[in-house]
């Protein structure tokens, strides 16, 4: 039966959008029936299925003789091996798979350690600095003055040492 | 006694390998036969499988059950072997296995000028394939040789169904461009 050359343009349009979905099992039953009832009317379409079909066993074949006769030797003893070298993840790899985590978390992580972190320091740093710093002053405990000698008796601030310092008179020192 | 796949996960995520093996021996083809897909080269495919399985055991306990596993692995399986295609991009391949000797025979397909043809179409059909986008050459596998649904493929890939459709009709068409002289040949 002759389709009019207009009708069968349009339609070959619209079956041709088609057609990858029925190489793939993919249309409806109506879609379906649109195509085949096309296409012993169009050899254009017909060639772009076949081409289709010349494509995937192009692809395919290979791939299936090559899984058929492979045996996989060995393959479970190195994935063994494999695991058992990588096992506890390295320094690298912690650190790839905490920058992996999902923004949201790691927000919630860094946040606040980096205001722990500047906080610890603004507190600890005064305190720092005054222990470097600081050093030990003697406090003088008693200073008594005689004809023979005078005596000054003072304390080291941070050890328990008491000095006794005896020098003869004002201006000579024992 | 048969585990479900269910308790084989459960088990791998708590670090046990005979669970690992158990899937390793259930999906070790359907890994080989997409890495096969991506580099057509023993080898390498055999390295892929290997790689997938090591990564599987460290990252499983990161599987949730929000997809189907087979999907799930075969993310992990196409992302390791374009990775490693892109590691081999520089190296040169042999179109014709060096261990394949030419041996006389009655058989006309088993003809050394056959095998030949035979290996030269496998090179154009690599070379073809190689010239897609990872998405396109992902997408024609998975359907080509795995037979996924549009579905499983989208789930695979982490796409819709449309963009899955137009990934294949985009990469048969720029594949049978270059194949031209084969595919329309029917060879």
């Amino acid at each position: 039966m002759w389709k009019g050359g207009g009708r069968m343009k349009r339609e070959c349009s619209s079956v041709s959008k088609l057609l990858d979905k029925y190489f793939d099992q993919e249309l409806t039953l109506e879609e379906r029936s649109l195509v085949e009832g096309h296409l012993p009317d169009c050899p254009a379409c017909r060639r772009a299925l076949e081409s289709m079909e010349t494509l995937r066993n192009f692809i395919r074949s290979p791939v299936e003789e090559a899984v058929e006769k492979e045996t996989f030797p060995w393959v479970w003893e190195k994935i063994e091996r494999g695991i058992q070298q990588r096992e506890g993840p390295g320094l690298w790899e912690s650190l790839r798979d905490w920058l992996s985590l999902p923004f949201l978390l790691k927000r919630k992580i860094w946040i606040p350690a980096v205001a722990t972190a500047v906080i610890l320091i603004l507190v600890m740093a005064p305190l720092l600095f005054k222990k470097i710093s600081s050093y030990p002053v003697p406090s003088v405990v008693e200073y008594v003055e005689s004809e023979t000698y005078n005596v000054m008796i003072y304390q080291l601030e941070n050890q328990d040492v008491t000095v006794i310092w005896l020098f003869n008179g004002p201006e000579e020192e024992t | 006694m048969e585990m479900s796949e269910a308790e084989l996960i459960s088990r791998c995520q708590q670090g046990d390998r005979d669970a690992l093996r158990e899937i390793f021996n259930q999906y070790q083809k359907k890994v080989y036969r997409v890495a096969y897909g991506v580099v057509r080269q023993r080898e390498e495919a055999l390295d892929i499988v290997q790689e997938v399985f090591i990564k599987l055991f460290r990252s499983i306990q990161h599987f949730k059950g929000k997809s189907h596993f087979y999907t799930y692995l075969y993310r992990m399986t196409m992302n390791t072997a374009i990775d490693h295609t892109r590691k081999m991009k520089k190296v040169p391949s042999s179109s014709v296995d060096e261990d394949e000797g030419f041996q006389f025979s009655d058989d006309p397909e088993k003809r050394p000028d056959r095998i030949f043809a035979h290996k030269e179409l496998e090179e154009k059909v690599r070379r073809a394939m190689d010239q897609l986008s990872p998405d396109q050459k992902a997408a024609l596998i998975f359907r080509e040789v795995e037979g996924l649904t549009y579905q499983e493929i989208a789930e695979a890939m982490g796409c819709s169904i449309g963009t899955v459709m137009s990934r294949l009709h985009y990469g048969r068409k720029r594949v049978q461009e270059l194949l031209k002289d084969y595919v329309e040949g029917g060879r």
